[in-house]
């Protein structure tokens, strides 16, 4: 429900590890390798956000469609759905679906604005409208997300660490750099970026964290993720990232049909 | 599954072979409202609404009202809520079918039917039991942060029967938003509400409003459900973007007195308040009479249910969680899952008639001849030989959140109309005497 998550379709939806960042058999015969897959994800979830500013929507709008595009690749191929469409289209979705509508035209004159458009692939208002639709399908008609910002919020008020927030804002924003939205209830993330800010920020939380009875174990593996991220995946070698986009078909057959 | 002879369901995707039209039972600015039957062999025979939205005229996609429908029905599952149960998509004319439970009636239906042909009120107890089921749907919304916006009495579907018969749905939630955190205030989506159930503070200006103007809504639909004709039948100014709704303010004050600054504090920063001072705050309202009008006891449990609807200031309203609780509904008769069913035994229970159904548009609206808009009686039907044999009492169909179709026999409304101060400058605008404006002001 709109406002309920444990009663929400994001809930009774949330995947396993095993369930995300696998390669699909499509993608496999092409020699994407689930690195390539992760850096391709990555990537894209930083044009979101790239294209976003463009456009002057705001951070959930954002984190929506981050969440739209790795929902889709769970369980659409590479090969069959260029990111390079999809990811534009999901923000594009996203815009209405968080009542911040943005023109397709607008929109696609930032895409070809910025890369990778600006490098050659080329796609049209056309092109965006049918991949909308596509997108609706392969989300199953699925739209309602939650975001850890709002329990971040409470949570902090809660901890006593307000001061922090700025900090574990910006942690919360990187964590859509992963598939942690798709796997965990928003507010696990939430504590999980607090978990992180107040080492950072020298912050004396234990206390805090045992009275609130979660599970430790999970918050610290959603914590390794980021931190992995942060580690290893926050500067991606040009080379490295050209290598896996050059795996993506040089062109997408339009397998639109009814 | 596809039937080589006939070339029109060759034609059809695969998904659409699902369903046998009946025909055409709504239309709205967004596309058609048809009526279909399920071929499924678990299903078959089972009745679907299916709405379709056509591709925006601007060139932006899917339109941002099948959107909100889409995502907000989604997950919505509840007894008193209408329940999508599938979407298609057709890629060759980019269009979008949302396919619903289908609900033979609706409340501007059962309303009209009770007024011009019974000439009777509708029985106490199913008057109690629609409002209770739709303050039951209402309060799940609102308790997650719904405002549904666009309540009236032809969004409100009844089951026929069935399992479900006499079962309220709420329908159209292509205005219906999210407002626990909106990203922009409410009021840029535009004007909401038909003008008749709109809340006061919607027709001053409010910026931010909240799911009291739904409870608003529910009081006028209530008062109409008491005495069979629109609570207050204002004439819509249709100019210019949001324009001030005098008139439909002017029959809220003469019935309920004038707002005050003292019942509604907040009154004094709406916006059209300030700026319309002396056009509404000059006039003088006397004798305020809802009690006349419902032509029910001023200290009765339903005059007080209605009365705290019908509150001016919008944090004073009942809530649907309250109104739930309230007397008038723990007082005889008490309500029922089933409304329609007789009020005591030896009641003669209702037959409400069939909703007209265009036989002649297809799914793709393009085999219409010009003249299907029009109400066809049953022997005028053309059918297609895909159609489905319509027995001859179908039953009325109805349909999620559409417009009616134009109705030759539709009767005027007029009485109230006369009461009207001003002159009407637009008096040849076929919407003046007309029962249900038919103009929504739905803007994105």
């Amino acid at each position: 429900m709109a406002a309920n998550f444990w009663a929400s379709s994001h809930c009774k939806k949330l995947l396993d590890s095993d369930e995300v960042g696998h390669v699909l058999p499509a993608d496999q015969e092409r020699g994407l390798t689930a690195e390539d897959v992760k850096l391709i994800k990555i990537y894209l979830s930083s044009y979101i956000k790239n294209l976003a500013g463009h456009l002057k929507v705001r951070q959930r709008v954002v984190a929506t469609a981050i969440a739209y595009f790795r929902r889709i690749y769970t369980r659409k191929s590479f090969t069959e759905f260029d990111p390079r469409l999809v990811a534009p289209t999901c923000l594009y979705l996203a815009s209405k679906a968080e009542e911040s509508t943005v023109a397709a035209k607008l929109l696609v004159f930032y895409m070809k604005k910025i890369p990778p458009e600006d490098k050659g692939f080329r796609y049209e208002i056309k092109d965006v409208l049918e991949m909308e639709m596509r997108l609706l399908e392969a989300l199953d008609y699925y739209l309602v997300i939650y975001h850890p910002y709002r329990p971040l919020i409470q949570l902090l008020q809660d901890a006593g660490l307000s001061d922090i927030i700025v900090t574990v804002w910006s942690i919360v924003n990187d964590s859509y750099r992963t598939d942690l939205i798709l796997m965990h209830p928003p507010f696990m993330i939430a504590l999980a970026c607090i978990y992180i800010g107040s080492v950072i920020k020298d912050k004396e939380t234990r206390t805090w964290f045992e009275e609130l009875r979660v599970d430790m174990n999970v918050i610290k593996n959603i914590a390794m993720e980021i931190l992995d991220f942060y580690e290893n995946y926050r500067n991606i070698p040009e080379e490295r990232l050209n290598a896996a986009m050059a795996k993506l078909p040089q062109s997408y057959v339009n397998a639109v049909g009814d | 599954m596809v039937d080589p002879g006939n070339p029109r369901q060759r034609a059809r995707p695969a998904w659409l072979q699902q369903y046998e039209l009946v025909g055409k039972i709504g239309e709205g600015t967004y596309g058609l409202v048809y009526l279909a039957r399920r071929q499924q062999p678990l299903h078959r025979g089972v009745r679907i609404a299916i709405k379709k939205f056509k591709q925006s005229k601007e060139g932006d996609g899917v339109s941002p009202t099948a959107i909100r429908e889409i995502m907000l029905l989604r997950e919505c599952i509840h007894d008193n809520i209408v329940k999508l149960v599938n979407v298609h998509i057709n890629y060759v004319d980019m269009s979008l079918y949302l396919a619903f439970d289908y609900a033979e009636h609706d409340l501007y239906e059962i309303i009209r039917h009770h007024r011009e042909k019974l000439s009777s009120p509708i029985n106490q107890y199913t008057v109690k039991s629609l409002l209770w089921q739709i303050l039951n749907g209402l309060n799940y919304l609102h308790s997650n942060w719904i405002i549904h916006r666009d309540l009236k009495p032809s969004n409100i579907l009844v089951m026929g029967d069935g399992e479900e018969q006499g079962v309220v749905k709420i329908g159209d939630f292509g205005l219906a938003r999210v407002h626990q955190a909106p990203l922009k205030p409410l009021c840029d989506n535009g004007v909401v509400v038909t003008i008749w159930y709109r809340a006061p503070e919607l027709l001053l200006g409010a910026k931010h409003y909240t799911s009291a103007v739904d409870m608003w809504a529910v009081g006028c639909i209530f008062a109409e459900l008491l005495t069979l004709k629109p609570l207050f039948q204002g004439i819509e100014d249709k100019n210019g973007q949001n324009p001030f709704q005098l008139d439909q303010l002017d029959k809220i004050f003469k019935t309920l007195g004038h707002p005050t600054a003292d019942r509604w504090p907040t009154l004094l920063n709406l916006p059209f308040w300030q700026a319309n001072r002396n056009l509404i705050q000059g006039r003088k309202y006397e004798n305020p009479g809802l009690y006349s009008i419902v032509q029910q006891p001023a200290k009765s449990p339903a005059f007080d249910l209605l009365s705290k609807m019908l509150e001016y200031d919008p944090a004073k309203r009942i809530s649907a969680a309250q109104a739930l609780d309230h007397q008038y509904f723990r007082t005889e008769p008490l309500p029922g899952r089933n409304a329609l069913v007789p009020g005591s035994p030896g009641e003669k229970v209702v037959h409400y008639p069939a909703r007209p159904v265009d036989y002649s548009t297809d799914f793709d609206g393009s085999t219409a001849p010009p003249q299907s808009n029009t109400n066809l009686a049953p022997q005028q039907q053309q059918r297609g030989e895909h159609m489905m044999q319509v027995p001859a009492m179908h039953q009325p169909l109805h349909l999620p959140a559409i417009q009616r179709m134009p109705q030759n026999n539709m009767n005027n409304f007029s009485s109230v109309n006369q009461q009207g101060r001003r002159k009407e400058p637009d008096s040849g605008n076929q919407n003046y005497n007309n029962y249900q404006p038919l103009n929504k002001s739905r803007r994105m």
